[in-house]
């Protein structure tokens, strides 16, 4: 932990230091973004790959339209951090009434295309007592989960033992398919999430 | 004599053999072996653990140069999605192909006015990149696989290294014609010395394979680290501390991309 603190410093370091070939445009991010008011071409929902749901139904990610989504990439194999981020939108989900709840969608991506099969997400489900409708495990192919995984900024990498090192982060979308919102998944307060979910269900 | 007459025939025809024996195909690429690598994150001060610190990488085909403005001018006008006037915010900020924008552009037109066809197209976002290589049937490399075919199986390691130290400390500038350059021991240009490049994975966490022991529970399927325990090859570090630092919508003026393909 230690080392890796260091290197991060060492590298926020370098980074700030500005070596020329780091001077590139993407300093200008913020005001562009603030400048620019088209809202649909900043929606995942042109993203527009095949996905496979637990229940074997293909669909993309413009299926989500119409209502606010939570979403989270994990795999099913995972050990500590999926549980715990399953059991955290569970925890966004309980936060709403039943009304609002059905007004919204809660997905979780695989990034494990190998193992996690829709038999297989069907079965986690059962085992984390999804039984809500308004939930979706989905499966991708290698290409369509890394496209999803830039977009939303997760990090991940497949590791010699088949797992996965990724990124632990919930995001809610607005109906639109806009990132509204991320919480770190590991959070023990899902308050600001439920709080920006609300918002969007109003 | 005749010994002597053997060693300079040799000595001449061992480079043109590493470079004109690479198996290139119609569409400039070239076949890069399966093998091996450490990458500057895994070695270890230890000699011991060496074997355990090597990346495989399988064969794979790799554009012997970076995709440069012409190609890619004619993948925006066979896709008109991936104009400038037409991206979506979401695949690329507002800087994408700024270099084609010519100085009388008021009617938001783009091409390639003021940009050298040959030189290698710049500000593309990454999934501009991706686009333009599955039009192609292609894909982007991988980090392991872009790294392994500039590795080059350590030939000429210290040059390399110097010259691309050499590179990172000149400032920005439009980037020159591709293969102004000698190729290297695989038959690639340009890997070093004109632009940085997209890889397909390059929102991966420098993970040794054995940070999930290291007893951190939040690094176990959570954040893996970068735990390089040493610098010395401090342009491997800035390479993927410069990947580390992108986000997929990025673009720059010194970043551009070529494809890959499976060996199959």
């Amino acid at each position: 932990m230690k080392v890796t603190l260091k290197h991060k410093l060492l590298l926020s370091l370098i980074l700030a230091c500005s070596y020329p070939a780091f001077a590139d445009n993407h300093e200008h991010h913020h005001q562009q973004q603030t400048a620019v008011a088209t809202p649909s071409t900043d929606s995942v929902f042109n993203i527009t790959d095949n996905w496979t749901a637990a229940n074997g139904n293909t669909f993309q990610l413009s299926a989500f339209g119409g209502k606010p989504t939570v979403i989270a990439m994990v795999y099913t194999s995972c050990q500590y951090v999926c549980p715990l981020t399953v059991q955290n939108i569970k925890r966004i989900e309980r936060s709403l009434s039943a009304a609002q709840a059905a007004n919204a969608n809660f997905a979780l991506f695989s990034l494990d295309p190998e193992r996690d099969t829709p038999a297989k997400l069907a079965e986690f489900a059962t085992l984390h007592n999804i039984t809500n409708p308004s939930w979706t495990l989905a499966q991708g192919n290698a290409g369509s989960i890394r496209k999803l995984a830039v977009t939303l900024g997760v990090k991940y990498k497949k590791v010699d033992s088949g797992d996965y090192e990724h990124d632990a982060t919930i995001f809610i979308l607005d109906k639109d398919g806009v990132v509204k919102y991320q919480a770190d998944a590991m959070s023990k307060n899902m308050n600001g999430a439920s709080d920006a979910l609300k918002a969007l269900l109003k | 004599m005749s010994s002597n007459k053997l060693k300079l025939i040799s000595l001449l025809a061992l480079p043109a053999a590493l470079i004109y024996g690479a198996a290139v195909s119609a569409e400039e690429m070239v076949m890069i072996p399966q093998g091996s690598f450490t990458p500057f994150f895994l070695k270890k001060d230890s000699v011991s653990s060496n074997a355990a610190s090597k990346v495989k990488v399988a064969a794979f085909w790799i554009d012997a140069a970076p995709v440069n403005n012409r190609e890619f001018q004619a993948f925006v006008s066979h896709h008109p999605d991936w104009h400038p006037t037409n991206i979506k915010k979401i695949f690329s900020d507002a800087h994408y192909l700024d270099h084609w924008k010519s100085a009388q552009g008021a009617d938001g037109t783009a091409d390639l006015d003021t940009a050298n066809p040959d030189a290698p197209v710049v500000n593309v976002s990454w999934f501009a990149a991706a686009a333009y290589c599955e039009a192609q049937d292609k894909r982007l490399p991988s980090t392991d696989e872009w790294e392994y075919t500039l590795n080059d199986n350590d030939r000429d390691k210290e040059n390399l290294q110097k010259q691309i130290i050499r590179w990172y400390s000149v400032p920005n500038r439009a980037p020159l014609s591709v293969k102004g350059q000698p190729a290297n021991g695989f038959g690639v240009f340009d890997l070093a010395g004109l632009i940085w490049e997209w890889t397909a994975d390059f929102n991966s966490y420098m993970a040794p394979p054995d940070s999930r022991n290291s007893g951190d529970k939040t690094q176990f399927c959570g954040s893996g680290s970068l735990s390089a325990s040493n610098l010395d090859d401090y342009a491997a570090f800035m390479r993927y501390s410069y990947r580390e630092s992108l986000k997929g919508s990025f673009t720059g003026k010194n970043l551009g991309f070529r494809c890959a393909k499976d060996a199959k």
